[in-house]
């Protein structure tokens, strides 16, 4: 008890302010620590806080997997499937690590290792790896859990049918926007709705905590096309051994269900393979068949001759004098082949009769010819949706004089796309009345027809038609052994810079089969044929002859013209 | 006094516990979530290489082909037509 005051002492004296001293100096780092918290909580929390989020919080995208483009029977034609896109953060990767990446994706190292770190040195964080990577690729690069390697859910366009059905589908670009056909026609429709959603990710990458979902993906819808697959490569073989054999420098054949106006088969030469995009020349992208304009020739005769037999002033025996062979209007002298005398006007299509059209023509009018021929959709939009869809054009009844009325008869100064010649021609299969054409399932068929001729001058066509597939008919390369086919050859001379070129030519063949029942129309063009053979019946009409023969059979359509017999089904109705 | 704030306490322990659990469950099924998406895509993968593969296999031009090189068929040359 006693030595307590001795303590006091010493307190009192060097240890005392010792104490207070070292007591002082922690106070003062507690402050100040306390300060520095206080600091950071309250004037430098927004910045630590939106640091820090910007470090782990993602906003992440989640492709939608764009809608499949098919055939009228689910065959697909453009497919999407799962890929996913490696990109790197040239920040963070360590640029030892490289090399086996490289070699895991048939890069080059040293071009890699240059980018990267050229990338690194300009202040980059985002440099694509490689795009669109095999998924099982992928999870090999990125099971290695280097630092800074990424992977991003991605699609991939392929399309089965290639260069067969290029021109419709159409392709998209690498971010997977359309670019060309139905593809860019369709973008919105077909792409879908990203998702999006806030994550926590670590720094491999993998997502440890959802904080919030914006959007959810929604796939694309689905394309169904009435093309036929199966219709559309049989008419592509045949169109491209065609073009070939006679070096042209283009092609196009169209083929349209007589009866619905479905378009089964649109096939164009040259074609591209969308699947590889280094071999993609624009030239080749082009959708002949719709986009292009042709001065049809001959072909149109047989809707002069329609708007004849409509008027009711003439009738298929009703006869015309063209002789000498050639009539002069104004000061331009329209020829025929040769001088076929007198003709009836079936006598006229079978024999392709300018001076024969040109005086039905004179004989009607020129409101009379404009009417019918809009009517029957020549130079009308056939209104598909379809980019660069040509309208074509047909003078106004006021822009016609007596030399250009004449022309336009014979399919002269006035043009069409090859699919509107094929829905003009089915005017006569429908029973004159004619319905819109229809490349996509998913509008409903109209059920409204637009009147073109009576249903009886239809039936007097083409039985006309049919005549020109016989022995002395011009197209008689066209038929079909075992069914009755109609059409019409046309040879036009191509537009030059000097007006019409002498030796440039478009072969077309425009036909219907079987007569009896049609079932199918089909317009093949042949662009500039080089060569002895350059008549619509002699590169044309022979391409109409193959396809039409296996088409039919396809569609198993029966035989009509009576060579093959029939035999009644036992049981059946009778 | 003192039974309120021993009830406060084993409030606070209680949510605080539930905090962990609740947690965890979100993890577990995020995790869950994500093995079972990345099998769709998988599947989905699995389907559309098959699609396509059917597609090249079925493909007019391989079947017509393959009838007629190995299968030794021809378009038939007498035909009938049957009807009712």
């Amino acid at each position: 008890m006693n030595a307590q005051p001795n303590q006091q002492t010493t307190l009192s004296g060097i240890t005392r302010w010792r104490f207070t001293l070292v007591l002082a100096v922690f106070g003062c780092l507690l402050g100040a620590v306390l300060v520095r918290l206080v600091m950071l909580h309250t004037v430098d929390q927004p910045f630590l806080f939106e640091q820090g989020e910007k470090r782990t919080v993602r906003e992440e995208v989640q492709p939608a997997m764009r809608g499949m483009i098919t055939d009228r029977y689910g065959k697909p034609l453009a497919v999407s499937t799962p890929v996913v896109t490696l990109w790197l953060n040239p920040q963070q990767v360590n640029v030892q690590q490289l090399p086996a990446v490289a070699a895991d994706l048939g890069l080059s190292r040293k071009e890699l290792t240059r980018k990267v770190e050229r990338a690194a040195t300009q202040g980059r964080s985002f440099l694509y790896l490689k795009r669109q990577v095999q998924p099982e690729l992928a999870q090999q690069v990125l099971k290695r859990r280097i630092a800074g390697i990424y992977g991003d859910d991605d699609f991939r366009r392929f399309y089965p049918a290639a260069e067969i059905t290029a021109h419709t589908v159409g392709i998209v670009d690498i971010d997977g926007k359309g670019q060309e056909g139905l593809e860019l026609a369709f973008d919105d429709f077909l792409q879908g709705s990203e998702g999006s959603r806030q994550v926590v990710k670590d720094l491999y990458g993998n997502v440890i905590k959802q904080l919030k979902v914006n959007a959810v993906p929604q796939p694309g819808g689905d394309l169904a096309l009435t093309l036929d697959l199966r219709l559309q490569y049989l008419a592509y073989r045949e169109l491209k051994a065609a073009v070939s054999q006679h070096h042209a420098k283009s092609g196009s054949a169209v083929l349209v269900d007589a009866r619905s106006g479905d378009v089964l088969a649109l096939v164009n030469q040259p074609s591209y393979n969308p699947n590889n995009r280094a071999s993609l020349r624009a030239e080749n992208m082009r959708n002949r068949a719709i986009a292009d304009l042709i001065e049809p020739g001959s072909t149109i005769k047989p809707f002069t001759v329609a708007a004849a037999l409509s008027s009711g002033r003439y009738f298929p025996s009703s006869e015309i004098n063209t002789a000498p062979g050639f009539v002069r209007v104004k000061n331009k002298t329209i020829r025929d082949h040769r001088n076929y005398g007198v003709l009836d006007i079936t006598g006229v299509i079978t024999k392709s009769s300018n001076v024969g059209v040109t005086f039905l023509a004179h004989q009607l009018g020129a409101e009379n010819i404009w009417d019918f021929f809009s009517k029957a959709g020549i130079g009308q939009a056939t209104v598909l949706g379809f980019p660069g869809e040509a309208v074509g054009s047909l003078p106004y009844p006021e822009q016609m004089d007596a030399l250009r009325l004449a022309t336009v008869s014979y399919g002269y100064g006035l043009s069409v796309s090859p699919l509107q010649l094929a829905h003009a021609y089915t005017s006569f299969t429908q029973g004159g009345c004619r319905n819109p054409v229809r490349l996509l399932m998913n509008n409903q068929p109209q059920t409204k027809c637009q009147r073109v001729m009576p249903e009886k001058v239809a039936r007097q066509v083409l039985d006309m038609l049919e005549t020109v597939t016989s022995k002395q008919g011009t197209g008689s390369r066209a038929r079909v052994a075992g069914y009755r086919v109609g059409g019409k050859t046309g040879t036009a001379h191509k537009v030059g810079q000097q007006g019409y070129e002498d030796s440039e030519y478009t072969a077309v063949f425009s036909g219907i089969a079987p007569i009896s029942s049609p079932d199918l129309v089909l317009v093949v063009v042949i662009d500039s044929p080089q060569g002895k053979e350059y008549y619509g019946g002699e590169v044309a009409a022979p391409v109409f002859s193959r396809i039409m023969q296996q088409a039919l059979r396809l569609r198993q359509v029966a035989p009509d013209d009576g060579s093959v017999p029939t035999l009644q089904m036992a049981g059946g109705p009778a | 006094m003192k039974a309120g704030a021993a009830l406060l306490w084993a409030v606070v322990l209680i949510s605080a516990l539930a905090q962990v659990g609740v947690v965890h469950g979100h993890r577990t099924l995020l995790q869950e979530w994500q093995q079972e998406d990345a099998l769709r895509v998988q599947l989905l993968q699995e389907h559309t290489r098959l699609l396509l593969e059917k597609s090249t296999l079925t493909a007019h031009g391989r079947v017509d082909q393959q009838a007629r090189k190995q299968l030794n068929m021809t378009e038939p040359g007498k035909v009938q037509v049957l009807s009712q």
